[in-house]
C-alpha cells in the first residue's frame, strides 16, 4: 500500500506544473488547424461547389438576378471540416487558425455575405470540378436554396 | 466455412423458405426469407450455429416494392461472417413475427423498428414504445419516406415522465438526469434496501437527434461521414470509418493501402485517448481524483498530436468515402513516436502502482459481476465482453482497414468484475501503442484516396464494422438514388452493453452503482433509451406513457 502510494506520488510530482496560462497568454494551435474559414471575395467565382459539399449546410447560394449571385455563410452552423476549402477551384477559401469566435453581438454577427457579379454566367456548373463523383453539384442552374437562417425558431426571415 | 457455404447450409435446412441467397465476398451473407420462417431461421442461426445477434433494422421500401424490409443482422465471429437476414412484409399488414422470445438480445431493436418504421413485432413479450419522445404522435413513424426530416409535431402538455414507486420497503436514490456517470443526460432511479440495490428505473432518450433520418433524406454520401463522426463525442472516428467502409463495400470501392494504414493509426490513437479518458473518469467515479488529473494530463499531448495530424483535437474529419483526406507526413512520425513513448512510460508507472493500491482494488475487485453466459446472452461487446471471458474483437474477427496486416491480440480476462474490465483496457492501451508503431513502420507509400468516377448505383448493400474503444460499432448501408443512402443503420456498442448493466447491479452496494455503470464505458448519446429494470429477476420492461400516468405496473 505504502509503496503504491509512493509510486503514485512520484507520478504526480515528476511532471511539475503543466497548466497553461491561456487565455492570458495566447496558445496557438499547431499544424494545419481547421479554424475560421476565410472567403476571399475577389477570388470567388460563385460556382457553388462549397455549398454542394458542406455537410452542415452552412453555405447558401442565392441568385438574386441574372447579374448577381449571393453567397451567404451561416457560421453558427459551421463545423470547421474544411471541405469547402478543399473543393474550391479558385482557392478562395482558407482555413485560418482563428478559433476564438464567440460573440456578444447576436447571431447576425456569425453571418458572412458576399456578392459575385455573374452577368455572363450561364450557371452550367462546369467551372466546379468535383473531386469525386460523390461530390457532384446537386443543383446546377439558377439557385435559390431554401435554407432559412438558423432554422424554424430563428428570429430571421427566410431570405 | 465461408459465406457461401454458410448460406448453403441454411438453404439445405429451410429449402424454399429461402427466397434469395447471395454472398458478398467470403465474409458477408445476404439471405431473403419468407416472413413465416423468420423465427425458425433466426433460432437456427442463433442457437444451432452460435451466431451473435447484432441489431435489427426496418426500411420503408413502399415506393420501390410496396413493402417494408425488415432486416436482422447476425455475426458468426469464429467464421468471420456477417449475416444479413431480410424479410419483406406488405404495406397493408405491417407485421412481422418477433424473434425476441427465442433471441432475447433482439428485445430493444425490434421495438425501435416499430417506433421508427411502424412494423409491429407480433408476439414480442413487451410490445411497447421505446425510442420516440413521450409526446410523439402514435401514428407518425419518423423513418418512413413520406415523413419529412424536419417534422415538428406540436408538443403535448403534461407528459412529463411520471416517477415509479419503489418496491415495498425500498427507498429511492436518484442518480441523474444530469451527469449520472459521464457528462450526458440520463436518469437512473435506484431502489435500495439499506445499502443493497434491489431494483432500478431508467429513463434515457433525451438526446435523440434523428441522425439516421438525415443520412437518408438530407445529406449526400460524402456529407454523412461528418455527422456520423458526431454520433459520439469521444470515439467519433469509429463511426465515420464504419460508415465509409459500408459504402465502400457496397459500391466496390477499394481504399488505397496507405489510406487504410492511416485509418488504422487514427483509430488506435483514438482508442488510447478514449481508454485514458475512461480510466480518469473511473478514478473520478470512485472518488480517487488523483487518477483523473494525472491520466488526463498524460492524455493531453496525444490530443495535441491529433490536432497536428488532423486539424482538430477530437473530431478529426479525416474520413471520406474512398479513403482519408489527410496524409500522415513522414516529418510527423518521430513526434508520434515520442508522444507514444512518453505515454507508455507513464502508463507503465501507473500500471505498477494500481495492483498495490488497496483502495482501488477494494472498489474494483468483485464488484459489478457480469457472468460469461449473461454477457453472451445479452450480446455484450468490447471490453465488457472480454472482461467476462468472451473472446470477441472485431479487429481480429472481422478485419478491416489494415488490421489483417498488423499484430492484434485479443485481451481476455475471466474475472467478470470491474477490475477485469479495467485490466482489459489497460492492456489494450499498451497494445495500441505497439500497433501504431508497427503501422508507422510498415505503412506503404502511395495514394490515400480512391478515385471515384462513377456514381454509386442504387440498391446495393453492405455492412461496415469497427472495434471502437467501447466495443463493436456496426453500420449498414443500403444505397439509394440521389447520391445518398436509402437506409443507413447505426448500432453503437453501448446499445448492446447497457443491457448488461441490470445483472451487474444485482446485490451490489449502492456506492458501487456508479462504477458498475461506468465500467461498461457507457456512451449514452449513442444509445438513448427508456426502460424499467427489475434487477431481482433481470427482466427489462418498458412502460408506455399511459401506463405510467395510470400507474398500471
Amino acid at each position: 500500500m505504502i509503496t503504491s502510494k509512493l509510486r503514485e506520488a512520484i507520478l504526480c510530482l515528476r511532471p511539475g506544473r503543466v497548466t497553461l496560462k491561456y487565455p492570458f497568454e495566447p496558445h496557438d494551435p499547431e499544424g494545419d488547424f481547421r479554424g475560421y474559414p476565410e472567403l476571399d471575395a475577389d477570388k470567388c467565382i460563385g460556382c457553388g461547389g462549397c455549398a454542394t459539399v458542406c455537410p452542415a449546410r452552412a453555405i447558401m447560394i442565392q441568385d438574386i438576378d441574372q447579374n448577381t449571385r449571393r453567397i451567404v455563410r451561416f457560421l453558427e452552423r459551421c463545423i470547421y471540416c474544411g471541405r469547402c476549402a478543399d473543393v474550391c477551384p479558385e482557392d478562395a477559401i482558407t482555413m485560418t487558425k482563428r478559433f476564438e469566435l464567440s460573440t456578444d453581438q447576436g447571431r447576425e454577427d456569425m453571418v458572412a455575405e458576399c456578392e459575385v457579379f455573374m452577368a455572363t454566367c450561364q450557371r452550367c456548373g462546369q467551372c466546379y470540378k468535383p473531386p469525386s463523383a460523390l461530390d457532384k453539384i446537386m443543383e446546377p442552374g439558377f439557385r435559390d436554396d431554401k435554407l432559412k437562417r438558423g432554422g424554424d425558431d430563428s428570429p430571421y426571415e427566410p431570405i | 466455412m465461408n459465406a457461401q457455404q454458410l448460406g448453403d447450409s441454411v438453404k439445405q435446412q429451410f429449402g424454399d423458405k429461402v427466397v434469395e441467397l447471395s454472398a458478398l465476398g467470403p465474409n458477408q451473407l445476404c439471405l431473403t426469407i419468407t416472413p413465416d420462417s423468420l423465427v425458425s431461421v433466426a433460432e437456427y442461426l442463433n442457437k444451432d450455429l452460435g451466431c451473435r445477434f447484432v441489431i435489427n433494422s426496418g426500411t420503408d421500401r413502399r415506393r420501390q416494392r410496396g413493402k417494408f424490409l425488415i432486416t436482422h443482422f447476425f455475426a458468426h465471429d469464429e467464421e468471420k461472417i456477417y449475416i444479413t437476414l431480410h424479410t419483406e412484409v406488405g404495406e397493408d399488414q405491417p407485421e412481422v413475427d418477433s424473434i425476441t422470445p427465442s433471441v432475447p438480445a433482439a428485445n430493444w431493436s425490434e421495438r425501435e423498428t416499430r417506433d421508427m418504421v411502424g412494423v409491429v413485432p407480433v408476439g414480442h413479450p413487451d410490445p411497447r414504445r421505446l425510442v420516440v419522445a413521450d409526446d410523439w404522435p402514435e401514428d407518425v413513424f419518423p423513418l418512413r419516406w413520406d415523413v419529412p426530416h424536419d417534422l415538428k409535431p406540436p408538443p403535448a402538455e403534461g407528459v412529463a415522465m411520471p416517477l415509479l414507486d419503489p418496491p415495498e420497503g425500498a427507498s429511492v436514490v436518484p442518480i441523474g438526469p444530469y451527469f449520472p456517470v459521464l457528462e450526458e443526460p440520463e436518469y437512473f432511479r435506484v431502489f435500495v434496501e439499506g445499502e443493497e440495490v434491489v431494483g432500478a428505473d431508467y429513463r434515457g432518450f433525451y438526446n435523440h437527434r434523428g441522425i439516421e433520418k438525415l443520412g437518408s433524406s438530407a445529406l449526400t454520401y460524402n456529407q454523412v461521414p461528418f455527422i456520423a463522426e458526431r454520433i459520439c463525442g469521444i470515439c467519433g472516428f469509429v463511426h465515420s470509418c464504419s460508415y465509409c467502409q459500408a459504402v465502400e463495400r457496397a459500391a466496390g470501392i477499394e481504399v488505397p493501402p496507405r489510406g487504410e494504414y492511416i485509418r488504422t493509426i487514427m483509430l488506435e490513437l483514438e482508442r488510447i485517448h478514449s481508454h485514458l479518458l475512461w480510466l480518469g473518469i473511473a478514478g473520478h467515479i470512485i472518488g480517487f481524483d488523483t487518477i483523473l488529473m494525472q491520466v488526463w494530463r498524460m492524455r493531453e499531448p496525444l490530443m495535441w498530436l491529433c490536432e497536428r495530424i488532423s486539424g482538430n483535437r477530437k473530431t478529426y474529419g479525416m474520413n471520406l468515402v474512398g479513403g482519408v483526406r489527410r496524409d500522415i507526413e513522414p516529418e510527423i512520425h518521430d513526434d508520434v513516436r515520442r508522444v507514444l513513448t512518453d505515454i507508455e512510460r507513464q502508463w507503465q508507472e501507473l500500471y505498477n502502482a494500481i495492483p498495490g493500491d488497496t483502495t482501488l482494488m477494494a472498489r474494483l475487485q468483485g464488484t459489478g459481476i457480469l457472468p460469461t453466459e449473461v454477457a453472451r446472452a445479452r450480446g455484450a461487446v468490447g471490453p465488457t465482453a472480454r472482461g467476462s471471458g468472451l473472446p470477441i474483437d472485431v479487429r481480429v474477427d472481422h478485419p478491416y482497414a489494415a488490421y489483417d496486416r498488423l499484430d492484434v491480440k485479443k485481451r481476455v480476462y475471466d474475472g467478470c468484475d470491474n477490475l477485469a474490465r479495467t485490466l482489459v483496457r489497460l492492456d489494450e492501451t499498451l497494445d495500441s501503442i505497439n500497433i501504431i508503431r508497427q503501422a508507422l513502420r510498415e505503412m506503404p507509400e502511395g495514394e490515400i484516396m480512391a478515385q471515384i468516377d462513377e456514381e454509386i448505383p442504387a440498391g446495393q448493400q453492405a455492412v461496415g464494422s469497427v472495434e471502437a474503444p467501447r466495443g463493436e460499432v456496426f453500420h449498414w448501408v443500403l444505397t439509394g438514388p440521389e447520391n445518398r443512402p436509402e437506409r443507413w443503420r447505426v448500432r453503437a456498442p453501448t446499445y448492446a452493453n447497457l443491457q448488461s448493466v441490470p445483472p451487474m447491479l444485482q446485490g451490489d452496494a449502492l456506492a458501487d452503482v456508479p462504477i458498475d455503470i461506468g465500467s461498461i464505458d457507457p456512451c449514452f448519446a449513442c444509445t438513448d433509451r427508456m426502460e424499467v429494470v427489475d434487477v431481482s429477476s433481470g427482466q427489462v420492461r418498458v412502460y408506455t406513457q399511459d401506463e405510467l400516468l395510470n400507474k398500471k405496473y
